[in-house]
């Protein structure tokens, strides 16, 4: 759907490219997660994505066309969900929607949305009485009302409670298991654990690493098996390693005669992947 | 340009202007205006009440204009308008023909009380002309300041130095303080003072000559050129400022 070659980009007043260099596609039908700390260059590159930054070098193409041969007409195709709620906030959120969905060729069915976010019951509220989850709630409806082939969200469940975020996912998923394409940045782990198919670790305008969490888990988790279990009224701790586990006598000797507690295999964090990889923290940089 | 897209972005604009309590402001100024035109005798308002359209269809137009600049800087919108199928011009186009549209509507109801109330005589097609060309031109101008201000009050403090700069110069010259006749070659290049011409065509006693279509020429170009060199290239960087990247 995106494909990125060499994406290099400076502000006008900066001496040095915030993104230096940086080649990843996103497929179609797929959540492409971009991690990293504040000040890494994900939004910067989410913004050269939807076309709000332009002078950038190297080359961007969406559904085989370079992106800067797009008119206007682009955005019919791309929904956007930026990080700060983005409403008027004197107007209530129906009037705010009215008004964006008579700009577009494709309307979705807001009230669906609007249920589906737990606003139908405020739509006649003013915005401005909203708190911050109901208006990043919002800014997810104002992102699909066009009914966007491709969705970008940008830190989409910052400083939003659990419940709100975990709202917020379904819908993404479900907006992808519709066929729709989504290209989010985050420096929340969890989200990306949670959304992603796959991901790209970006740190100082460089991305380290791209690939799907689970790879990820598999490539650089320790291959071991980690059991818990009772003896004499203690928890004892026992690693083994993961290549042939089933012919490990000890291993099953253990199962079959002490009080199992807990069993894990070594999967280590995203977190503590892109800690590994990048050699940087995610929320050390944000802070 | 849609002209479908354009008018759905004007309604858009005026129901803002209407729930940010600016067209309250606006009314609320032409009572004040209305309430001090009243009482002053026929010959003082015969001078005045072109005045006080002129500053309505000026000052007002540039404050108003960048009020709502401002609203919209304060809750980031700019940013989620740069990514509809809008372009940057009816963008532009639309702030600016809806602040014409409101703008037009105080001037309409300070005339309509002075016709009512006072008698006043005018020729309804040339103050339309007149209200509409210079507010259209301030509103584009006042567009373009609004790029280079940091906050509201900076702006005011702009407008009024702006102001003293050029509209008290054509104020004394209409009211005959300066009655040099030279003065009237240097006020030609005047904005504030091409207003005053096209407002004065309006009113029964106005002699047409050249300074009346001069300023029409001028104001109609300038609107235009203001709008294709200065407004439409920076629109772009200013909305990228305003949306925090």
């Amino acid at each position: 759907m995106y494909k990125v070659e060499d994406l290099r980009f400076k502000y006008p007043k900066n001496k040095d490219d915030v993104i230096k260099g940086i080649s990843f596609e996103i497929k179609e039908g797929e959540i492409f997660g971009f991690l990293g700390p504040s000040g890494a260059g994900k939004s910067t590159t989410q913004k050269i994505l939807i076309k709000i930054l332009e002078d950038y070098r190297g080359k961007i193409s969406y559904s085989g066309k370079d992106v800067s041969e797009f008119g206007n007409d682009f955005y019919e195709d791309i929904g956007v969900s930026f990080e700060m709620p983005i409403h008027f906030s004197k107007m209530t959120a129906m009037e705010n929607i009215n008004f964006f969905l008579k700009l577009y060729k494709r309307n979705a069915d807001v009230e669906t949305l609007m249920k589906r976010v737990g606003l139908w019951e405020s739509k006649d509220k003013m915005v401005g009485e909203f708190s911050k989850g109901m208006k990043i709630r919002l800014n997810i409806v104002r992102a699909l009302l066009n009914e966007p082939k491709m969705l970008f969200l940008d830190e989409p469940t910052n400083g939003i409670d659990p419940a709100n975020a975990k709202i917020l996912k379904d819908l993404v998923k479900e907006f992808r298991d519709a066929g729709g394409t989504v290209f989010i940045t985050s420096h929340i782990m969890s989200d990306i654990d949670q959304l992603c198919d796959r991901v790209a670790f970006i740190v100082d305008g460089e991305i380290k690493e791209i690939d799907s969490p689970r790879n990820l888990k598999i490539r650089y988790g320790k291959r071991e098996l980690r059991v818990e279990y009772k003896e004499n009224g203690k928890t004892i701790t026992r690693e083994f390693p993961m290549d042939n586990i089933g012919k490990n006598e000890e291993f099953l000797t253990l199962l079959q005669t002490k009080d199992i507690e807990t069993i894990h295999s070594g999967e280590t964090t995203l977190e503590d992947i892109f800690i590994k990889v990048t050699g940087v923290g995610l929320r050390d940089e944000s802070e | 340009m849609k002209a479908s897209r354009v008018w759905v972005l004007v309604k858009g604009e005026l129901l803002r202007l209407n729930k940010y309590n600016i067209f309250a402001i606006s009314i609320l100024v032409a009572i004040i205006w209305g309430v001090m035109l009243y009482f002053v005798n026929s010959t003082i308002l015969a001078t005045l009440l072109p005045m006080v359209l002129l500053v309505d269809a000026s000052m007002m137009s540039i404050m108003y204009i960048g009020s709502v600049m401002f609203f919209e800087k304060s809750e980031f919108t700019i940013s989620t308008m740069l990514v509809t199928p809008s372009t940057n011009a009816e963008l532009v186009l639309s702030k600016v023909l809806a602040n014409t549209i409101h703008n037009l509507f105080s001037s309409v109801l300070i005339i309509i009380a002075f016709v009512l109330l006072k008698d006043v005589k005018l020729n309804y097609f040339l103050i339309f002309v007149g209200i509409v060309v210079t507010t259209t031109f301030f509103t584009i101008f006042g567009y373009y300041m609004a790029y280079f201000q940091k906050n509201f009050t900076g702006m005011l403090v702009n407008i009024m130095i702006f102001a003293f700069a050029l509209l008290i110069p054509s104020l004394l010259y209409e009211v005959h303080v300066i009655t040099a006749d030279w003065f009237q070659y240097v006020l030609v290049i005047n904005p504030f003072q091409a207003g005053a011409e096209l407002i004065g065509g309006g009113f029964k006693d106005y002699v047409f000559e050249w300074q009346y279509y001069f300023s029409l020429a001028y104001l109609l170009i300038g609107t235009v050129l203001v709008y294709r060199f200065l407004v439409l290239p920076k629109f772009h960087d200013y909305s990228i400022r305003q949306s925090g990247v």
